[in-house]
């Protein structure tokens, strides 16, 4: 399995664990599966909205993004591409950052934890790991 | 970008198909780097499969959690009474003026009245039979323990030692708030132990959260009375926001008294 199957493979994780998420904030889930720490507090807290949309909405479409320039990364006709390599490390890279901000408005503003969204911050920071020995790959074989 | 371009603009063929015309399945890189590695179509495959997977696992998670059967209904006690917003007394509950206090365990102000002012309060005023004093709980949102604090009172209360714990709640302020720890319990409990209460009961009662819908409707009563800050105190027809000294304590108590006396004579006649 290379290594861009396997981002499209965390990425599609990401997909249902934000679809997951952006269904409770819309009402369609009751309540959340949150055995540890406080899912609600951190997703009914005001930091749960971003520029009008849940920040579960946003992670679903920068999911389904990944999503898709990984799928098209596998695809013989860019499997090559240093072009998906790049995409593909900005995206992760703006993952980490923006997921980085989220755990700190959980640990020192909200103070509380969901453990969805830790489990999302490390699925991104692994994607992040793996898409930027990815593209040293390709950068090699570019050279 | 015009490289990734031309490789692009070749669909169907293979990935190594933008390579210069006669190299055909010459490796593109120069010798030493390795070619990157194509999976196999089995690899293809399974991975594809994988895919499926994980999408059919999440589907199948959010689909049961949509549908997750809900409690289904349970029976009780249509007689259970709403708990009232009673407070706690000292005193006699008949004296002539009824002193009402809303306070925070957490509240700084709240410990100064208990430690200061407090005890001059309850030897000279509650003692002598001319007030009771109410406290009811008025935890505020900006204190991180003071629930916690309540919730360990109401469970001294059940084995009749609000007072003691009250007192010894306030008394070591800050080593239970939210300022110091975030795991107000172990102090509690110390507490609870030094001022004897069977410490069993009490924890299992502090876990349950036995009475927080009596602290709930302790709170309420306070918004209903427009509370604005604690502590807060009425006295007679007064109202009166902050801590107070024991002068000022007992000139309201006075005027209080005063007001009620006359009252008192009057109903008298009409009694006979």
């Amino acid at each position: 399995m290379t290594k861009r199957m396997l981002l499209a493979l965390l990425a599609m994780a990401g997909v249902a664990i934000a679809a997951y998420l952006t269904l409770y904030k819309t009402g369609a889930i009751g309540e959340l599966a949150c055995t540890v720490g406080s899912c609600e507090t951190v997703n009914t807290s005001k930091w749960s909205m971003l520029a009008g949309m849940p920040v579960a909405a946003w992670g679903l479409a920068y999911y389904v993004l990944l999503l898709a320039v990984a799928l098209a990364g596998v695809q013989e006709r860019w499997s090559e591409s240093l072009a998906v390599s790049r995409a593909l490390l900005v995206l992760t890279v703006w993952g980490v950052l923006f997921s980085g901000w989220l755990t700190y408005l959980e640990l020192f503003v909200i103070h509380a934890i969901c453990v969805w969204c830790v489990t999302s911050a490390v699925l991104v920071t692994v994607m992040c790991v793996v898409s930027a020995i990815e593209y040293r790959e390709q950068v090699a074989v570019h050279r | 970008m015009a490289k990734e371009r031309k490789e692009t603009g070749k669909s169907g063929k293979s990935a190594g198909s933008d390579r210069p015309k006669g190299s055909a399945r010459a490796t593109p890189v120069p010798a030493g780097k390795p070619p990157a590695a194509k999976p196999s179509k089995q690899n293809t495959q399974r991975f594809y499969g994988s895919l499926g997977l994980v999408a059919l696992v999440g589907a199948v998670f959010i689909a049961y959690q949509m549908n997750r059967p809900k409690a289904g209904p349970t029976t009780i006690d249509p007689n259970t009474p709403l708990p009232k917003a009673e407070g706690y007394v000292v005193g006699n509950p008949a004296a002539p003026v009824q002193v009402i206090e809303f306070a925070d365990f957490e509240c700084p102000a709240c410990a100064n009245f208990v430690t200061i002012t407090e005890p001059d309060v309850r030897k000279r005023l509650v003692e002598t039979g001319q007030i009771s004093l109410r406290f009811i709980d008025f935890p505020l949102p900006i204190h991180r323990n003071t629930w916690e604090a309540s919730n360990a009172a109401a469970c001294a209360n059940e084995q009749g030692k609000f007072w003691e714990m009250h007192d010894a709640i306030f008394a070591n302020q800050d080593r239970w708030s939210g300022v110091t720890t975030t795991r107000p319990k172990p102090e509690l409990q110390r507490l609870a132990k030094e001022v004897g209460l069977d410490e069993g009961k009490w924890e299992d009662c502090y876990d349950e959260k036995k009475y927080n819908l009596n602290i709930v409707a302790n709170q309420k009563e306070g918004e209903r009375r427009l509370v604005s800050q604690t502590p807060t105190f009425i006295i007679g027809s007064k109202m009166l926001p902050g801590s107070l000294s024991y002068d000022t304590f007992k000139a309201y108590v006075d005027t209080a008294l005063a007001a009620v006396k006359p009252a008192a004579d009057s109903a008298q006649p009409a009694s006979k």
